[in-house]
């Protein structure tokens, strides 16, 4: 099983402190004054070259915004946060012209060659032999570069930063944005859609199976500033496309928000699938500093037959507020959720799914991990919907939680609403430790301890796993390793 | 991670205590960039209003000296502050009592109408079979000529009223940790009578203890009852709650229903409680259970009365090594609303907790299901099992699920499950192809499903009584029905 040796070798390779993404990038940055107005609205449209109407939807957003407060219903603790305190936009000054790979900073690439993200459209995923990729790699609040948009763009496929969509595709833009996530739609997202800085965009043309896997690759780097990206994802009819989205940022003793929006829709026939390996900055092992994740993922399977997937490994951040959900319009649409998340030393985890079931015979599947360790909190919560008219519609829930150590939590929070008859609806959770006699059995074979857990946790985590695209499973493989990493004792 | 069991509304409404229940301007906090805070103006509705109101003015009429009298207002200053919850409390979501009740029915205070023997075996139907010792309350009020029972070495059993003006009383309308439930308060504040009971260490009781409540007369009316039941170390008990209506009294009528139970160490206890009344009625209940170590505690709810209803079950484990097994039926027609919320709290280690809860939906019936198991920190061995599963029989049904895990222990292993759906037509099938016809055969798959709950109830007698009600309802469901 070359996978658990190489969880192994990753444990023994790191120190108490596990996080190999916290390094810093030094770059020259512009910069949006502190604080949060309308003005800043304006500069960061300004800076984006925007037109007329998406500053509008911006300062209605805004306006909006101000109206709303925040939720607690989530079980979550965390300081207050002072959004007057924090910079809305940064860009690396060196990117600020023309967008192709020679033009992208050193420090830029150098970066992003120690994340093992290469921007080379030659190149390919570190380990994996012969899988393209191409990747949108977003630096603070700008994106710096997009690779093979070329390739892509001889299929008709659109694989570019949201910036550039929202002037070389407007009608696109106008058309989808906002459509699944409404400016409105809850206090994180009314934020982001007031000062979202960048983003992919992607739109699959009818028919097309997009020919590679398409990826962001989202990096925080500098100080008190918070990352507000915005993602939109069209597949139109028949269409196939698989995106995955990747994080990390510098280890810093303050806390830096970080809240996007993805926006997903899937038309007659079409597929989507979207992977996350969400790795932010946890915080140190005294639980001082990391990422506030408060993300809203939604996607809209608007056409029959269409098909929304969603994988998420959540290994990072200090708290994650995260919540992919499916609106399951089309007749026979099908919405997944797959989870694994992984918390360790202070961390704290609030995510899950919904599944809102609309459309007649839709289905939807969630399998969903938790694994809490150290003296995190760790909590699943979820709704499956199904409508009046909605009938029959079919779901299937299960989640497990692990359980390491006796100062951590598992929580477990579904919400199951079946407002008709014809509604199949199956919910089943468990929690439990690693029992002793399987502990028992793999040292008994010479494992330590260590090796024995990640062994055990691996296979706890199968099911998830095996749905993520093969250039992610070896990767998470490791970081759960690393994740569970001095939580054994 | 707070001591107290969370149904109810939480902290944040429990903060708002410090203001007065009079004033209930919304807090305006300062927020930063000067945004507006949520601008949502604490009205009181009418019932609100009435239920203080009515509170005042019959005050003097209640039970109780003057320190009774100081919890009943501190009770309804808590529910002045709460207000009725809505579906903005989290764990009310699911039944919205504000927007439900548009009314406040006048207090009884139990002036005696004529009921004889033979009028509350006819309430009662196949639970009459039942060999017990009854204690007999109707409309409300404690009825001695009803009673079977005398106070004994083993078993004291006074009412409310009385025990009240004794000392000490105020324990018993005490909320214990339970301060943030509207509810509860409202029952602390009304309660007018019900069962005091205390049964002693060791005690063996051969017949059931049936604590009867009935519902007479042509006026519907408020009704409040409390019981506190003490069980004494190692006692073996069977009690029976059950809620009936007399034929032709009225069908409305407001129920607020408690029952408080501490089950001392080693005693094994079979609590049932049957709420077959007023289909047109509101019947909202708490059943408070506190173990002691090495205890044994089955409890079993058989629901099929009332317009809209919700028992509220909460367990605290206080010593180790108890067990419970909690599981019940709601069986809902017509436009009935039934709401199980249960909080089992392992509090100690080496607990085990069962729950399984069996839903028929008829009609436009909802069926409303919340359970948490919390395992606390250093509850290590913890063993929890909780199902639910519901039989949703019409297009229209709707059933709303909410199982919850809460756990800070590691050692331990908990689960739950959820399901529902239509009549499995394959079983339906089997069935016919043996030549039973297509009504009966849904009833016997009916049956068997409800069964399944039905069976968890030790005693034959009560057993086949619950499950005869069953049949009953079943078959009065048949004959309004399609076959």
């Amino acid at each position: 099983m070359p996978a658990v040796e190489e969880t192994i070798e990753q444990v023994k390779k790191i120190d108490v402190d596990q996080y190999k993404y916290g390094f810093e990038t030094k770059i020259e940055t512009v910069k949006a004054p502190k604080g949060l107005n309308e003005d800043i609205v304006r500069f960061i449209s300004e800076k984006k070259g925007e037109p007329a109407w998406m500053l509008e939807w911006r300062l209605e957003s805004f306006r909006r915004w101000l109206g709303m407060i925040e939720p607690t219903w989530a079980n979550i603790k965390y300081p207050k946060i002072d959004f007057n305190e924090l910079y809305y936009y940064a860009a690396p000054k060196s990117t600020e012209g023309p967008k192709s790979l020679e033009d992208v900073a050193p420090e830029l690439l150098a970066t992003y060659e120690k994340l093992g993200i290469s921007l080379k459209e030659q190149g390919v995923l570190a380990g994996v032999q012969g899988a393209r990729v191409a990747v949108d790699a977003v630096f603070d609040s700008v994106s710096v570069v997009t690779t093979f948009k070329d390739e892509l763009a001889k299929v008709g496929v659109i694989f570019c930063s949201m910036s550039e969509a929202i002037r070389e595709h407007p009608e696109l833009v106008k058309k989808y944005l906002g459509s699944v996530v409404p400016q409105g739609d809850n206090f994180y997202a009314g934020l982001n859609a007031a000062v979202f800085s960048d983003g992919s965009f992607v739109y699959v043309p009818e028919g097309v199976r997009c020919p590679m896997e398409l990826s962001t690759y989202f990096r925080i780097n500098e100080e008190k500033t918070g990352q507000f990206e915005r993602t939109l994802i069209i597949a139109d009819k028949g269409s196939y496309v698989s995106y995955l989205e990747g994080c990390t940022a510098p280890m810093r003793d303050e806390n830096q928000l970080h809240a996007a929006v993805v926006e997903l829709i899937a038309l007659d026939d079409a597929e989507i699938k979207y992977s996350t390996v969400q790795n932010w900055y946890p915080g140190d092992k005294d639980g001082k500093g990391g990422i506030f994740n408060f993300v809203t993922k939604r996607g809209d399977c608007r056409g029959k037959n269409s098909k929304i997937s969603w994988t998420q490994v959540e290994t990072g951040s200090a708290i994650t507020w995260k919540y992919p959900s499916c609106i399951l319009r089309g007749e026979n649409s099908r919405g997944e959720f797959y989870s694994i998340a992984v918390s360790n030393g202070y961390q704290q985890i609030d995510s899950g799914t919904k599944m809102i079931h609309l459309g007649k015979n839709s289905s939807s599947r969630i399998i969903s991990k938790g694994i809490a360790a150290g003296f995190s909190q760790n909590t699943y919560r979820g709704l499956v919907s199904a409508h009046r008219k909605a009938t029959g519609v079919r779901n299937f829930t299960n989640c497990d939680s692990l359980l390491i150590g006796d100062k951590c939590g598992a929580h477990t929070v579904p919400y199951i609403e079946a407002k008709n008859a014809t509604a199949h609806f199956e919910h089943e959770a468990t929690t439990s430790k690693i029992s002793d006699g399987q502990l028992f059995y793999c040292r008994q074979r010479g494992l330590s301890e260590e090796a024995a857990v990640a062994l055990i946790v691996n296979g706890f985590v199968r099911d998830v796993l095996q749905k993520l695209p093969m250039e992610f499973m070896a990767e998470t493989q490791k970081l759960i390793g690393i994740s569970l990493e001095g939580s054994v004792g | 991670m707070e001591g107290r069991l969370p149904i109810g509304v939480g902290s944040e409404a429990l903060n708002d205590l410090s203001r007065s229940a009079e004033s209930r301007a919304p807090a305006r906090q300062d927020v930063a960039l000067g945004r507006r805070a949520m601008n949502v103006a604490v009205l009181k509705t009418k019932v609100e209003q009435a239920l203080t109101e009515n509170f005042a003015a019959v005050e003097d009429q209640f039970p109780g000296g003057a320190e009774a009298r100081k919890v009943r207002d501190a009770a309804i200053g808590r529910f002045g502050a709460l207000g009725l919850p809505n579906r903005r409390v989290e764990a009310w979501k699911y039944t919205d009592l504000r927007n439900a009740l548009k009314e406040v029915l006048p207090l009884s205070t139990g002036d005696k109408a004529p009921v004889t023997g033979s009028d509350v075996s006819a309430a009662l139907g196949p639970l009459a079979g039942i060999d017990a010792q009854q204690v007999v309350f109707v409309n409300g009020a404690y009825c001695e000529d009803l009673s079977t029972i005398g106070s004994g070495s083993a078993v004291d059993v006074r009412s409310l009223a009385e025990a009240l003006s004794l000392p000490e009383a105020t324990a018993l309308l005490s909320a214990e940790g339970r301060d943030d439930d509207p509810v509860l308060a409202l029952n602390a504040a009304y309660a007018t009578d019900g069962a005091v009971v205390h049964i002693a260490d060791e005690a063996k009781l051969d017949k059931p203890l049936l604590l009867l409540f009935v519902r007479a007369g042509t006026e519907p009316c408020f009704t409040v009852a409390r019981n506190v039941v003490s069980i004494g170390k190692g006692a073996d008990v069977t009690l029976i709650e059950a809620f009936v209506t007399l034929p032709g009294a009225s069908q409305g009528g407001q129920e607020n229903a408690a029952t408080k139970i501490s089950v001392g160490d080693g005693a094994s206890v079979a609590h049932v409680k049957c709420t077959i009344d007023a289909l047109n009625g509101t019947h909202l209940a708490n059943w408070l259970v506190d173990l002691g170590a090495h205890a044994t505690y089955n409890g079993f709810q058989f629901t099929s009365g009332c317009k809209l209803l919700r028992n509220q079950i909460g367990v605290a484990f206080k010593g180790e090594n108890a067990q419970i097994d909690i599981s019940g039926t709601f069986l809902v027609r017509g436009s009935q609303h039934v709401d199980t919320t249960l909080v089992v709290d392992h509090a100690v280690p080496h607990g085990t907790s069962r729950e399984l809860f069996k839903g028929v939906l008829e009609d436009q019936g909802r069926g409303v299901f919340q359970g948490k198991v919390i395992v606390q920190p250093g509850a290590q061995k913890t063993d929890g099992m909780q199902m639910v599963r519901v039989l949703m029989l019409s297009p229209d049904a709707e059933f709303d699920s909410k199982p919850e895990l809460e756990i800070y222990a590691d050692d331990v292993v908990c689960g739950h499950g959820s399901t529902s759906a239509e009549l499995d037509e394959d079983l339906l099938f089997y069935c016919r192809s043996r030549g039973i016809p297509k009504a009966q055969a849904r009833a016997l798959l009916i049956e068997s499903f409800i069964g399944e709950a039905i069976e968890k109830v030790e005693r034959d007698d009560v057993r086949e009584a619950l499950a005869e009600l069953a049949r009953q309802w079943l078959a009065e469901c048949g004959s309004t029905k399609r076959t």
